[in-house]
């Protein structure tokens, strides 16, 4: 109090400031890892805005096997990009979950727009080790989030309801009854699951909107005694679901 | 027999926690063959993989829920830690830290050594954001405890030295991140704020000047490391924080040399007297 010393003494800052140094360094390397992960993941998404863009010819009632080839020819590209951003995670191991966020939404959208063409070529549901080994990933330390796969599915339910308008526009009368089918029976498998109160929860949530939506596409057309009449496709009991 | 496999598979993978997000689909690789547990007609291939997708869910929600249990154990003792370390005053400061370091190892020893149990073979990064909380209270007791009696910092190194005998062997051992312990020291400089505060009161003029010195370097190094950390908007914040302690520190210690020798008498009485520091927003 008497004297001033208000200049630093020699203090033990020196081992400090090395600490924080490698910390500099460290992060810097995280930054720059993220930095390409970000550019990657951008392709992707650019990728599968291409493939959705060429999707969305179905609701033009273009020919679903045209449609379906054009967004194909892109999924060996989404491939080999799910390849770099699994070679570039190879670098961390077991940091997957640190940089998982600069990739997960452009990957729920990847598996919806796989999920939608799968269900438009074979009428079921893309399972989870078949996306990933759509995206060459099944053998891969690099794997498919679950919680992912699942957001992406319920992104896909959303496309439904405005495809079946459009297809009983063009006068396919049976659509709605296949669709409501294979809603009704996601949007069951869903209640399976115990959620909590996140992002998937707030999806699912709103699947029970493209379900009713589609719902009152069949009540519709079957009250106007447009449906076929009879289980063409040989599944029962479609009638009471409704 | 698949489903048997699954789960022998299951902890098998555990040690690999990478590799959680994996584990339905190990399962999934035998579908149909798995024994019905709701043997109705409705079962199908997509609820034979949904009910994979539930068990997945389920599992990694209750380790999270018992990761978070014992996360928040560590923190409310910690935070003992810390209070034990404010009790400190100029004529009992040996035995106090010496109580406080003790209290710590028990930390250690009991609730962090849990939390390092809970997440044995998980993957640290997904489920951080559930044990943070705790970690960072932890880092923030640890480096306090240490600043008083050495006056250094506590470096990551050596908390994580610390925590290797908690875990055996073969499995992983929790090692904190840099970002937690960076998160942490943030906190740190609260409480040393109202140290300093506490300590100036109590006329230990020198210690507070030596923490206003140690705070202000701790603040100038993260100010560089602030904006490249993962998620820098917590940080953000927290530095805001911490300038607002720096300076309150730094005032007190211009209050005290400017106005000292009026209040020299007072320095030394027992009654803490903190209206005439400027500080009377302390809390």
């Amino acid at each position: 109090m008497e004297e001033g010393e208000a200049r630093a003494p020699p203090s033990p800052s020196s081992t400090l400031e090395k600490q924080f140094d490698d910390f500099r360094h460290r992060l810097d390397e995280s930054g720059s890892l993220r930095e390409r992960i970000r550019g990657v993941a951008m392709e992707i998404e650019s990728v599968t805005r291409l493939m959705h863009s060429s999707l969305l010819l179905v609701h033009q009632s273009r020919p679903v096997p045209e449609v379906l080839e054009k967004a194909k020819a892109q999924i060996g590209m989404l491939k080999e990009l799910f390849h770099r951003l699994a070679e570039i995670l190879r670098e961390c191991p077991g940091q997957y979950y640190r940089y998982h966020g600069d990739w997960k939404s452009e990957t729920q959208t990847v598996v919806s727009v796989l999920a939608f063409m799968h269900w438009l070529e074979t009428g079921s549901l893309l399972m989870h080790a078949e996306a990933e080994e759509k995206l060459g990933l099944n053998n891969s330390e690099f794997g498919l989030d679950i919680e992912e796969y699942l957001i992406g599915i319920c992104f896909m339910s959303n496309e439904l309801p405005r495809y079946v308008v459009n297809q009983v526009t063009a006068g396919d009368y049976d659509c709605p009854r296949k669709v409501l089918k294979f809603l009704t029976e996601l949007h069951a498998a869903f209640r399976m699951l115990n959620l909590r109160n996140d992002f998937l929860r707030k999806k699912f949530d709103g699947m029970k909107y493209d379900l009713r939506r589609v719902e009152e596409v069949y009540y519709d057309v079957k009250i106007r005694g447009l449906a076929a009449n009879g289980d063409s496709m040989g599944d029962q009991g479609i009638q009471g679901e409704s | 027999m698949f489903s048997v496999y699954a789960f022998q598979e299951f902890s098998l993978m555990a040690p690999k926690p990478q590799r959680l997000h994996r584990i339905a689909e190990t399962a999934l690789q035998s579908p149909g063959k798995r024994p019905r547990t709701m043997a109705t007609a409705e079962s199908s291939p997509m609820k034979d993989a949904f009910t994979k997708y539930a068990d997945y869910l389920n599992e990694l929600n209750d380790k999270r829920e018992r990761v978070v249990k014992a996360s928040r154990d560590v923190t409310i003792n910690s935070k003992k830690v810390i209070f034990q370390v404010h009790r400190m005053s100029k004529s009992n400061r040996e035995e106090v830290l010496e109580k406080a370091e003790k209290d710590l190892a028990a930390v250690t020893e009991q609730y962090v050594a849990r939390l390092v149990k809970e997440l044995a073979g998980t993957d640290f990064w997904k489920l951080r954001r559930a044990y943070s909380p705790g970690v960072q209270e932890y880092v923030e007791a640890a480096t306090l405890c240490k600043f008083c009696k050495t006056g250094t910092l506590l470096n990551l190194d050596e908390i994580n030295a610390a925590l290797l005998p908690l875990t055996d062997p073969p499995v992983e051992p929790l090692q904190i991140n840099v970002l937690d312990y960076l998160l942490g020291l943030s906190d740190l400089t609260g409480e040393l704020m109202r140290l300093a505060i506490g300590r100036i009161s109590d006329g230990e003029l020198e210690f507070a000047e030596k923490i206003c010195r140690f705070v202000r370097e701790i603040y100038r190094e993260l100010t560089l490391l602030a904006p490249d950390m993962d998620d820098s908007h917590e940080m953000k914040t927290k530095m805001e924080t911490m300038l607002q302690s720096v300076v309150k520190i730094e005032n007190a210690c211009f209050s005290v040399r400017v106005r000292g020798s009026e209040y020299i008498p007072l320095l030394g009485s027992d009654v803490p007297n903190y209206s005439f520091l400027g500080v009377s927003d302390l809390e």
